[in-house]
């Protein structure tokens, strides 16, 4: 991503004065005395948060040391006060594997697959997704464009279509006969195997995602665009700095911070790509080809019940994802967070 | 916000469901008391999840079995996926089950191997029926020796066909006795019609009723991997003909454009269980009159026509208290064990008993009108009690992937029918920790 | 001077063409869900061509998703029964018994009140990290992001069993509570309200507001834009989850996902009702963009790109 404000080659006049204008409207240390402040304000969330996630975040962490042997109903505890009961049974049978769901993970060669088929889908659909989103944004941020309101609602429509509904139609219009290769072929190209083929099977995914998530990010994207400061503008105006030198020199500095959060979630969000392989490629078809690691994931603990490995997937996806993120972070300039 | 606090919590009107097993029966219904059981403790509410037709069929037998037994029955549809997914969760979380729920035989072992599905062995000794069922529905259900399901419905197979298309291009399926005829029949066709669907997103599924049709077993007693057998390789090199000679098409299962051709004339044939001729009447209605159907053709000559696609069965939870379960069973052995009311399931909804008594019955024998007045019923009736058993496990689904995994391949040329049966032998066997037969 | 105007129109010329090449692309897939929606379901599988003019089936197709046993799409009157008898005359107070819920309702009424909630549990989060300084405030953070990755999937059997330990199964609190900090919502708050400048709340501190009043009167207002477009992600969020209510809510308390998935049997794919609950419940989402329409061209910071 092009958000490292490290241009040296621009024109200094313009550049120096854009920083010190944003400078003077920008960050500054709080006191020290703040930081019960702080832990108030973020009280509420995390008791939220600790209560209904802490449990199955941490019992997941905890099932992937173990192999899932089946149900118990066994009691473990129980109480009675007489007007108030309580009875906690084990859940299930485990036994003690330590890392081996972890090094099964090395030579497992779907998980490979599956971590192959999202990386590519993602290496194609995130920057394509990111790169429109942002120039839809800027397009329709700009003041001589009319009918805003109908636009910007049309593009980010699709997100709120049923997945079903949606699936269908793809399928219908991704078919060898269907209505993309009509237009591919009436305009002289040649037909697609949007469905059979396992590159273009990705592309149809790429296709689908990008189709419903796009707008999404773009209404994202336009409410940061609200909260570049109009000063700046007006201090590069003064400058004579073109459309292009406001879009690079202003516009992308500010809305980083916004710009990352559509990278990092659009990353997130692919790798927990579901529905869409499994309704348009009917889970993984052709040839292993679109399976993704959280339809792998969920062919391990629901199809072969193996609870504990399907766990130990779970936190390799949250280690990888994480580092990623973290280094989308920090190439953003956000590692002082 | 009263209104609001209202619909979240416990006012909704909807909500005196039995959710919670042993807690007794709904809230608001005054009619107590017309409890009539006998015997051991017997909860009075039963809940039982199932899909479509299925769950529909059983709520014809409703009011029979509360005038007969008393109690208060609840049927919940679920579509088939979905209830898989929620009847899992409850499993495996160890809560919040249904008395009883509808279970494939392809996911019985898999189900049964988690534990959380109630032994039912003396109960349905005690009850004496286990003998009144097709013999073939019973392996996937067992475990160790006991029983932890009570069979429902079987798939007999049979070749549903387009009459109308057949006789223009003079094919005569009822003469077609072996599936290398058949492709040659299916030659007739012109170009851009085929002769049957062979869609490569599932071939295990063709694969898998073929090679049942032969008595093949996916595993061995020992527990080898056995699809590499000579059996599946026969299978193997017939669906490899039927590609290679241009009588089949290629469209996704259950897509609406593999709907469009068999309404069209465009594929002429479908072999599929018995359930099939309800969906294609529902779906395709406009084709009434123009089907008939034929029993599947022999791998070789002279070789046996009967097998399965599909297939459901009742189970219990562990879960749920031994009154609740006592309950359950008494629901499933009086809707599924007797007679009268298989039959109601089958006359009103095509749900195609695994109870062999009811075969007897001139049910069978009705002339159907979608078929163009063939007496079907008594075709797949005689093929039932024929349907070889088969062993699946909890492997099955692993088979399932390598399978279509490599036949694919086998399909495009990149290997020869034996080197795939022994690529998709040899996956599962990596995959599931198991030996070769 | 020419040269610049002439530079201008073609950049209008583009910017206008790139928008409406991407709005059509965009109602292409959305126009063939409505238009499949007003087709007899023979109609609908008899061909695989797009058709552009609608059929006049629709109606029918709705009454016959309403008319199925196992799906309420569209809720109905329902039945007061729970009243206060004040001598001269009843009162009936169970008011939540007026309507019957169908699943575009509790869709609707689920989202809102998640929503809601949500807005201010992500806000106020998002402005501690944002504008404060405390300890472990970086791991706290990637934390938090970290959970956004936990695939759902796996999430549900102990989140089942907590929701079955706490007696919240089958409520709509199942659904709201677990996501109500939603991490999506935490991170986009924090990343908007770096923006905002210290001076801005160091003078109101200094005009003595207190540290709440900071949050409310000024972080808040400024981020108008960014709580509209925070509304619209949790709303959506809501609206689209579907394994979760699957699994924990009952029929008759099914979602719009969950309801429309119900249409999809073993044998037989229920297209003509799918598509007409699938065209319905676009419709909250229109309404949900014209609410927050203003929202999003008024923000104090900033007014929009000024050419």
């Amino acid at each position: 991503m092009a958000t490292q404000d490290t241009a040296s080659q621009a024109t200094p006049t313009a550049r120096d004065r854009l920083r010190f204008v944003r400078q003077s409207v920008s960050h500054r240390l709080p006191n020290a005395g703040e930081g019960l402040v702080g832990y108030l304000f973020l009280l509420p969330a995390l008791l939220v948060f600790t209560v209904f996630l802490g449990f199955p975040i941490l019992y997941t962490l905890y099932l992937s040391f173990f192999r899932f042997e089946g149900v118990s109903n066994e009691t473990v505890f129980w109480f009675d006060l007489g007007f108030f009961s309580y009875e906690l049974t084990r859940i299930a049978d485990l036994t003690f594997v330590g890392l081996n769901n972890y090094t099964a993970l090395l030579s497992d060669s779907l998980f490979h697959q599956a971590l192959f088929n999202t990386t590519f889908i993602l290496l194609v659909q995130v920057p394509l997704m990111v790169a429109l989103a942002l120039v839809f944004a800027v397009a329709l941020n700009a003041s001589f464009v009319r009918f805003k309101g109908v636009f910007r609602t049309v593009l980010a429509l699709p997100v709120s279509a049923n997945l079903v509904a949606y699936s269908t139609v793809f399928l219908l219009m991704m078919q060898d006969a269907g209505l993309v290769n009509y237009v591919l072929t009436s305009v002289g190209l040649p037909a697609i195997p949007w469905l059979t083929s396992s590159f273009w099977s990705r592309m149809t995914i790429v296709g689908a995602v990008t189709w419903r998530w796009t707008g999404y990010n773009m209404i994202i994207l336009l409410a940061g665009l609200q909260t570049v400061p109009q000063q700046l503008y007006e201090a590069a105006e003064i400058d004579g700095a073109s459309r292009f030198e406001k879009f690079r020199y202003v516009t992308i500095p500010q809305l980083r911070p916004v710009l990352l959060f559509v990278v990092v979630t659009s990353t997130i969000g692919t790798f927990k790509l579901f529905s869409e392989p499994v309704i348009i490629n009917g889970g993984g078809a052709p040839l292993d080809s679109t399976i993704t690691i959280v339809q792998y994931i969920y062919q391990t603990a629901f199809i072969d019940f193996r609870l504990g490995y399907a766990s130990a997937l779970t936190y390799v996806l949250i280690a990888v994802v994480s580092l990623l993120s973290a280094v989308q972070l920090n190439v953003g300039g956000e590692g002082d967070a | 916000m009263a209104g609001l606090a209202g619909c979240a919590g416990t006012g909704d009107p909807n909500d005196d469901s039995t959710q919670q097993n042993g807690g007794g029966g709904g809230g608001g219904n005054g009619t107590s008391g017309s409890s009539t059981t006998e015997g051991p403790a017997m909860a009075d509410a039963v809940e039982v999840w199932g899909w479509d037709v299925a769950a529909k069929s059983l709520d014809l037998i409703n009011d029979p079995y509360v005038e007969e037994h008393g109690g208060e029955v609840t049927i919940t549809q679920i579509g088939r996926a979905d209830l898989k997914d929620k009847f899992k969760s409850t499993l495996l979380s160890g809560s919040g089950a249904p008395s009883a729920a509808m279970m494939e035989s392809v996911d019985a072992a898999s189900w049964v191997d988690t534990g959380g599905l109630r032994d039912i062995s003396d109960w349905l000794s005690e009850s004496g029926i286990k003998d009144e069922f097709v013999s073939g529905k019973w392996g996937p259900l067992e475990k160790d020796g006991n029983t932890y399901a009570l069979p429902w419905d079987v798939g007999p197979v049979g070749t549903f066909y387009r009459r109308d298309v057949m006789s223009e291009h003079d094919i005569d399926p009822s003469s077609v006795e072996t599936w290398d005829q058949y492709i040659e029949e299916g030659k007739k066709l012109p170009d851009d019609q085929y002769l049957l669907n062979l869609p490569s997103n599932d071939y295990d599924g063709l694969w898998r009723m073929m090679f049942r049709q032969l008595g093949g077993q996916p595993f061995t007693e020992n527990g080898a991997v056995n699809i590499n057998s000579e059996k599946s390789l026969q299978v193997a090199r017939i669906l490899k003909r039927i590609r290679d000679s241009g009588v089949a098409n290629d469209l996704a299962s259950w897509s609406s454009g593999w709907f469009t051709a068999f309404g069209e004339g465009t594929t002429a044939s479908l072999t599929a269980g018995a359930w099939m001729e309800g969906t294609l009447k529902a779906e395709l209605g406009d084709t009434s009159g123009k089907w008939g159907v034929f029993k599947p053709p022999a791998i070789e000559s002279g070789g046996p026509r009967a097998t399965n696609w599909g297939g459901s069965n009742l189970t219990i939870p562990t879960q749920v208290s031994d009154e609740t379960a006592r309950r359950a069973w008494d629901y499933m052995a009086y809707t599924l064990g007797q007679k009268e009311h298989q039959l109601t399931m089958y006359e009103e909804y095509g749900i195609f008993p695994a109870l062999k008594s009811t075969y007897e019955s001139d049910a069978f024998d009705q002339p159907n009108e979608f078929l163009d007045g063939q007496e079907a019923g008594r075709m797949f009736a005689d093929i039932a009690p024929e349907i070889p058993p088969y062993r699946y496990t909890i492997d099955t689904p692993a088979v399932t992937k390598a399978v279509n995994t490599h036949f694919r391949d086998m399909m495009n040329g990149g290997k020869s029918p034996k080197e795939a049966v022994d690529a998709a032998a040899q996956q599962v066997a990596d995959r599931t920790d198991r030996d070769l037969a | 001077m020419r040269e610049e105007t002439r530079r201008e129109a073609v950049w209008q010329f583009l910017a206008y063409a790139f928008i409406l090449l991407g709005a059509v692309l965009t109602l292409v897939p959305l126009y063939w869900i409505f238009v499949a929606s007003t087709l007899d379901e023979q109609e609908f599988l008899s061909t695989t061509e797009p058709r552009l003019i609608p059929g006049d089936s629709f109606l029918q197709n709705f009454e016959s998703l309403q008319a199925r046993g196992n799906v309420q799409f569209v809720g109905h009157p329902g039945e007061m029964t729970q009243y206060v008898d004040f001598g001269f005359g009843y009162v009936y107070y169970d008011v939540w018994h007026l309507w019957d819920l169908g699943a575009l309702e509790s869709s609707i009424f689920v989202a809102v009140v998640y929503t809601l909630l949500s807005l201010v549990l992500c806000s106020m989060a998002g402005f501690a990290f944002a504008k404060y300084e405390f300890r472990f405030k970086k791991p706290m953070f990637y934390a938090i992001l970290a959970t956004l990755i936990l695939p759902i999937q796996l999430l549900v059997i102990p989140l089942f069993l907590l929701m079955s330990q706490i007696g919240l199964t089958n409520s709509y609190w199942a659904i709201i509570l677990p996501w109500a900090a939603n991490p999506l919502g935490i991170f986009l708050m924090r990343q908007n309200m770096r923006s905002i400048p210290d001076a801005l709340l160091e003078s109101a501190r200094m005009d003595g507001a207190t540290e709440f009043q900071l949050y409310y009167k000024i972080a808040l207002p400024t981020m108008k834009s960014s709580l509209a477009a925070l509304a619209i992600i949790l709303f959506l969020f809501q609206w689209n989850l579907f394994l979760f209510p699957l699994v924990i809510l009952e029929q008759g308390k099914y979602t719009i996902p969950v309801a429309i998935n119900q249409l999809v049997g073993a044998q037989r794919v229920y297209y003509d009702q799918i598509m007409v609950a699938a065209t319905l419940s676009i419709i909250p989402i229109v309404v949900l963009f014209l609410v927050l329409q203003k929202q999003f061209v008024s923000g104090i910071l900033a007014g929009s790109v000024k050419e």
